[in-house]
């Protein structure tokens, strides 16, 4: 056996698996969300786009709109903490650094949900703050409610997806030669605008890849805006839930079709902007 | 601190003609150091908080999440005497030591595929897998729901483990493929120059300078797997509930102080499985650079 037909050999598992469940899978959920229900609401196939116009239709859009509003608000606030503290420790971490990077990591190994309820514990009515300021001498006053309303979903969601700022933030940053900023003060630009010229466009790919990295499980996720909100938060995940949950599966289908589409586009915009950056740099 | 970085906020001595002179006005806040510190020590703050709070009150003896009354190890004792939730957590380890082998396994073939064939399926096949690693999760968990139910497969640990292998195959493949391009091809070509057939330079020169990759990837699938909620959600059946699905549904059905408990016993696994893996891949590491300096 020649090395070269070894290893073609070696691709085949992975290729074969990630085809037949990755792929198949998503042409069904293709095929499904063309079809309809029968009686006892198993899966019919069949040619019905009209599950797609129910997407659009005036009761869904406002979920849609506020799944890209509660993504968009959380990559943005993300950002708006993320690179400070990336810069933090990439400039002034000193032989600390690896230390804040693992401590940036470690509440991800908390469990997901775990993290969620925790917000929960301390924003509920019967929550955490709520105490404190009973305790503080504000008994009698009813409790400030938190949960349920959009800032606690963003908030969450933030806690959830902000590690995956700061890391290609922090990777970029590092590979930046620090001497780059002192060129740009030793050509009198005050610290903005050598921020602004010279250390934002050079970590420009790390914050895109941020973005995405945050933007993607964001808009994806439900147990957040379910555990943190209610109905009146509810995101896409949540309908996509909701109608798998009640048997709706074509509706869900095209839901999920529709959601992979939208990001796909996004995913290929940065793709693009990537490239264009590598050839940029030549 | 602060002397160490002044020369960074060091003005230009001498102002050049057309720049503002005189005193020079004090850096920018973002620029400051104390600002940046103060900002990212509360980021730490609020990273910590939750995660601290979940652990304190994991040995409260009351009910109450407002106060603390006394340390005990009530809801750890309730933990380990519901066999339901035993059942669960023995069913999440299982489903996530079956993932880490079996996408270790393919993960690897793969890497090696990738980095080494010529073949023109090579690029389809990397462009796929990392499309398996971009989509969101919920779009990859329905579709598993809706393949198993069209093909008449009954939901169980079974169809977790697939979608669980079938999310962890890029992350090992990515791992993996880095460490192998970064590696010295000569050191196997040697081996094959002194009659070793191609699985043998494999298996005695390659695989022993992989395995530490190999060792971290599969603890970071273990983890994953361990931790995940949305494909575990929508693709276990009617038996045994995951570790994930226990919580979620104690969480919906009112919040009891147990979960405080549950959830720091994963914690303490998941980080325990870590340092294992930092400890074997900083072991395995200096003992290949000193093979190799020897």
């Amino acid at each position: 056996m020649t090395a070269n037909r070894l290893w073609r050999l070696l691709l085949l598992p992975g290729g074969l698996w990630l085809v037949l469940l990755f792929v198949v899978p998503f042409g069904v959920v293709i095929a499904v969300s063309l079809g309809t229900t029968d009686i006892l609401g198993r899966p019919v196939y069949g040619w019905h786009p009209e599950n797609y116009t129910a997407v659009f239709d005036p009761i869904f859009l406002p979920v849609l709109l506020r799944s890209a509003v509660f993504a968009i608000a959380t990559t943005v606030l993300c950002l708006l903490i993320g690179y400070p503290v990336a810069y933090m420790i990439a400039r002034y971490g000193g032989r600390y650094r690896n230390l804040l990077v693992v401590l940036i990591i470690l509440p991800w190994f908390a469990d997901y949900l775990v993290r969620i309820y925790a917000w929960f514990v301390i924003l509920g009515d019967q929550g955490i703050v709520n105490g404190l300021l009973h305790l503080a001498g504000l008994p009698g006053t009813p409790p400030i409610i938190f949960l349920n309303t959009p800032m606690s979903v963003i908030g969450g969601l933030v806690y959830d997806y902000l590690p995956y700022m700061v890391l290609p933030i922090y990777a970029a940053l590092e590979r930046m030669d620090p001497a780059l900023i002192e060129a740009g003060k030793d050509l009198y630009g005050s610290p903005a605008r050598t921020f602004w010229h010279v250390t934002w466009p050079y970590t420009l790919s790390g914050v895109i890849a941020g973005a995405v990295l945050v933007g993607l499980p964001a808009v994806g996720d439900f147990a957040t805006a379910q555990i943190l909100g209610g109905p009146k938060t509810y995101m896409i995940g949540n309908l996509i839930q909701d109608s798998i949950n009640t048997g709706d599966w074509p509706f869900g289908a095209a839901l999920t079709v529709v959601l992979m589409a939208i990001l796909s586009l996004i995913m290929l915009l940065y793709i693009r902007s990537a490239s264009r950056q590598v050839q940029a740099l030549g | 601190m602060s002397v160490r970085a002044a020369p960074v906020e060091a003005r230009p001595l001498t102002a050049a003609p057309g720049v503002r002179t005189g005193r020079a006005r004090p850096p920018r806040a973002f620029d400051r150091p104390r600002f940046l510190k103060v900002f990212t020590g509360l980021v730490y703050v609020y990273f910590f908080v939750p995660i601290l709070i979940v652990f304190w009150f994991s040995f409260n003896s009351a009910r109450s999440l407002q106060v603390f009354r006394s340390f005990s190890l009530t809801w750890y004792r309730q933990f380990f005497h519901d066999p339901a939730i035993i059942a669960s957590l023995t069913a999440s380890i299982e489903i996530a030591f079956v993932t880490m082998v079996v996408s270790s396994l393919i993960g690897t073939l793969l890497a090696f595929g990738l980095v080494r064939a010529r073949t023109r399926l090579a690029r389809p096949t990397d462009v796929l897998m990392l499309l398996n690693l971009v989509s969101p999760e919920i779009v990859t968990a329905i579709a598993f729901l809706l393949l198993f139910t069209q093909l008449g497969i009954t939901l169980s640990i079974g169809t977790v483990i697939i979608g669980h292998v079938t999310f962890s195959i890029a992350y090992v493949t990515i791992i993996l493929r880095g460490r192998l391009s970064s590696m010295n091809r000569e050191v196997e070509e040697a081996a094959l120059d002194l009659g070793a057939t191609n699985l043998q330079a494999i298996r005695l020169v390659t695989l022993p300078l992989l395995w530490p990759a190999i060792i971290a990837s599969g603890m970071l699938v273990f983890v994953m797997s361990f931790d995940d909620f949305i494909t575990t959600y929508f693709t276990t059946g009617l038996g045994v509930q995951p570790l994930p699905l226990r919580i979620y549904s104690m969480i919906h059905f009112g919040v009891t102080p147990e979960i405080n408990a549950i959830g720091t016993l994963m914690m303490v696994i998941t980080i325990a499985i870590v340092l294992a893996a930092i400890a074997i891949f900083a072991r395995q590491h200096n003992r290949q650079i000193v093979t190799l300096l020897e």
